[in-house]
């Protein structure tokens, strides 16, 4: 099995890519960079990645790969060529193994996903104990990162190590207001950053991802890392979080629109929905995740909102993706959406939780059943996930971090309070009324999580 | 003038009762037999609904998209669907069976011309049913995409789409069952044409200034909305 398993990733590797892994033949760890014209940002990522694998893991073979998608900046030559200066730069004395810097670009459909595809394969095929995967766009990375994201993979015994970092309230909204609410009701694991997009992982779970059918999916593009981290928890593979501190990145491509993220994340979270479904059915309530690093508060950069625009957005969907959202939502939560953007102003605008968890959860099983007519449906809903926004940026305009945290734990209790509800719709069973609402634990009653 | 009016009526009444000795047999019979038949697709229904899940079916629909079409919320049961067209089929066959013995010309044309047509008929049913299928996934397809591209007008231009791949449909339709169709398709192409026109003199006339307005606004969108970008970047 797992010869005709390599036989299949060796057939699917551009030529080159494969040269170099008959020429290296082994790695302890690999490291991953899916880039696209990030020359201006990718040579630091590469200079951390150095670093990080010389002075905590001199003793292992350690190999960058950059997986390119065609740049036009010349993204590649900066990976191979910019300098290293470990023994200066981290003040080394001892003798280290060397790490070789490779840069390819991938095939098949254009995208983050198929970009990791190529890496898995040559971790995989270099049998690697150990893959790391970080944007090629980090301003904020460290050496540390790859200490924290690789450690508790060769020492811990851990599968799958998530990203957990410090994020302006108004970043990160799409994790902060439907994935990780939705990941966490549904699996039953609180990882705070599912789609963080630096991820640690070890071997079984990177071969696990390869044996998979589903990469010609939206999992080829922004999809990819809710499906890694979904299939980690899903499956049971031992999953924790590293602290890594701020997450500070460049814009991404300017050219991708909201509507296309928006629908390929959540395309991918509702197919793994009805892949697992008799996974999540079984699961109630959360636990937290194991979390590694030492916390420590950071400057962020400021996050621009224009929340007259967002409503304005959401008002225009209301008028006129009515005959779209007819198909998802049942006949009183339209109402209640339809009602609420007729009086949509900034001031006293309030889309309530119990009104987005519904939304959320009847998109889903729609999603789950019309295959031809998912990618619309999923393409009409930016309108509504602004009016969630912008009900987020009113009612937290004067909040701190550890108010808005606060906030979201609120919003991931209802989702969870609202698990029969899901199961109801999409069994086809009576649901059984919501228990009475929970509130989360004040910020200083919060159980304190570091391990290290 | 008694005796001829009793050989008026007795004539009328020889009459009568000669169609009636030829037609009632066959009439009897013909009732029987739909009633037999009557029976015969209750029951089909009747098992039909009882043994028949159908839950494949059902997915398989919404998997398509034609459940949606059919119902908003696209909680569409197949089996009621198809004890329904069971109980029709078998009526219709046993109507057409039952008139056949009566054996006359009209009867005969009328049985032979519903044979003749049935599958015409059931083509032309399809075609409309897969035109609206089509008209509907394209038009919310186009209004999602106007939507989003900020295209002035979604709902016109799905309706627009809507309407048109319906024509196509409606003329293919009619195609088929020989209906009209020049009628038909002269209409299809003077529309075709008309629209093609209006487009042409709309674009000719009016385009210009509409484009340069359009480009001005986005202009002073974007300067507006670079502040934001970087909301839409953080994922």
């Amino acid at each position: 099995m797992a010869v005709i398993q390599n036989i299949k990733q060796i057939q699917s590797m551009p030529a080159e890519a494969r040269a170099a892994v008959d020429e290296i033949r082994r790695a302890d760890i690999v490291v991953g960079i899916p880039s696209y014209n990030n020359s201006k940002s990718i040579g630091h990522v590469v200079q951390a990645a150095h670093a990080g694998l010389a002075k905590y893991f001199p003793r292992h073979n350690g190999i960058i790969i950059n997986s390119d998608g065609g740049s036009k900046d010349g993204t590649p030559e900066v990976v191979t060529r910019t300098p290293i200066q470990d023994a200066q730069l981290l003040m080394l004395s001892t003798p280290m193994k060397p790490v070789h810097r490779l840069s390819f670009p991938y095939h098949g459909i254009p995208g983050k996903g198929s970009a990791f595809r190529m890496i898995f394969q040559m971790a995989s095929l270099l049998d690697a104990r150990a893959c790391v995967v970080v944007d090629s766009d980090l301003r904020s990375i460290t050496p540390e990162w790859f200490d924290l994201l690789i450690r508790p993979v060769l020492d811990g015994g851990f599968d799958f190590v998530a990203p957990y970092y410090h994020r302006h309230k108004y970043d990160g909204t799409i994790t902060n207001s439907i994935v990780y609410p939705l990941t966490r009701c549904l699996y039953g694991q609180r990882l705070r950053q599912p789609i963080g997009g630096d991820f640690g992982m070890s071997q079984a779970l990177l071969n696990r991802y390869l044996e998979r059918d589903d990469w010609e999916t939206d999992v080829a593009r922004f999809g990819i890392d809710i499906w890694m981290t979904t299939i980690a928890v899903a499956e049971g593979f031992k999953v924790c979080q590293s602290f890594l501190g701020a997450k500070l990145h460049d814009a991404k491509d300017p050219g991708a629109d909201l509507s296309a993220m928006l629908q390929q994340v959540t395309s991918s979270v509702f197919m793994l929905m009805r892949e697992y479904e008799n996974t999540w059915r079984s699961r109630t309530g959360s636990e937290p995740a194991a979390l590694f690093g030492f916390r420590y508060d950071v400057g962020l950069d400021p996050i621009n909102v224009n929340l007259d625009r967002m409503l304005s957005a959401f008002r225009k969907g209301a008028e006129d993706l009515g005959e779209v959202w007819k198909l998802a939502l049942r006949p009183d939560t339209l109402a209640a959406i339809m009602a609420l953007a007729k009086s949509a102003r900034a001031p006293a605008f309030h889309l309530d939780d119990e009104l987005w968890v519904k939304i959320i959860y009847e998109l889903a099983c729609t999603a789950r059943g019309s295959r031809l007519e998912r990618t619309t449906l999923l393409k009409s809903i930016a309108p509504l996930y602004l009016g969630r926004v912008a009900s987020f940026v009113v009612e937290s305009a004067d909040m701190g971090a550890a108010q808005v945290e606060q906030r979201i734990e609120k919003l991931c209790l209802t989702f969870e309070d609202l698990k029969p509800y899901l199961i109801g719709i999409w069994f086809g069973e009576p649901a059984n009324p919501p228990a009475t609402p929970r509130t989360p634990a004040p910020a200083a009653e919060l159980p304190e999580q570091l391990e290290v | 003038m008694i005796k001829t009016l009793e050989q008026l009526l007795e004539g009328v009444v020889g009459g009568i009762l000669t169609q009636l000795n030829r037609l009632l047999p066959p009439l009897i019979v013909a009732v029987f037999l739909f009633a037999v038949f009557v029976l015969l697709a209750v029951l089909v229904r009747w098992i039909l609904t009882k043994a028949v899940k159908g839950a494949r079916m059902d997915r398989f629909l919404k998997d398509m998209g034609l459940s949606n079409m059919l119902v908003d919320q696209g909680d569409v049961h197949t089996t009621p669907m198809v004890a329904g067209a069971a109980y029709w089929l078998i009526l219709i066959i046993g109507a057409l069976i039952g008139l056949s013995l009566f054996n006359t010309q009209l009867t005969s044309r009328m049985v032979e011309s519903a044979v003749f047509m049935l599958p015409k008929i059931v083509t032309a049913g399809l075609i409309l049913l897969a035109g609206a299928w089509l008209a509907q996934f394209l038009s919310r397809s186009v209004l999602v995409w106007t939507h989003n591209e900020d295209l002035p007008g979604p709902r016109r231009w799905a309706a627009a789409t809507k309407v048109m791949v319906m024509f196509v449909a409606v003329v293919a339709a009619t195609e088929i069952l020989g209906f009209a169709p020049h009628v038909f398709f002269a209409a299809f192409v003077i529309l075709g044409s008309g629209l093609v026109l209006a487009a042409s003199l709309a674009i000719g006339l009016g385009g210009r200034d509409a484009i340069r307005r359009y480009l001005d606004s986005r202009a002073a969108e974007k300067h507006a909305e670079e502040d934001e970008k970087s909301l839409w970047n953080h994922l």
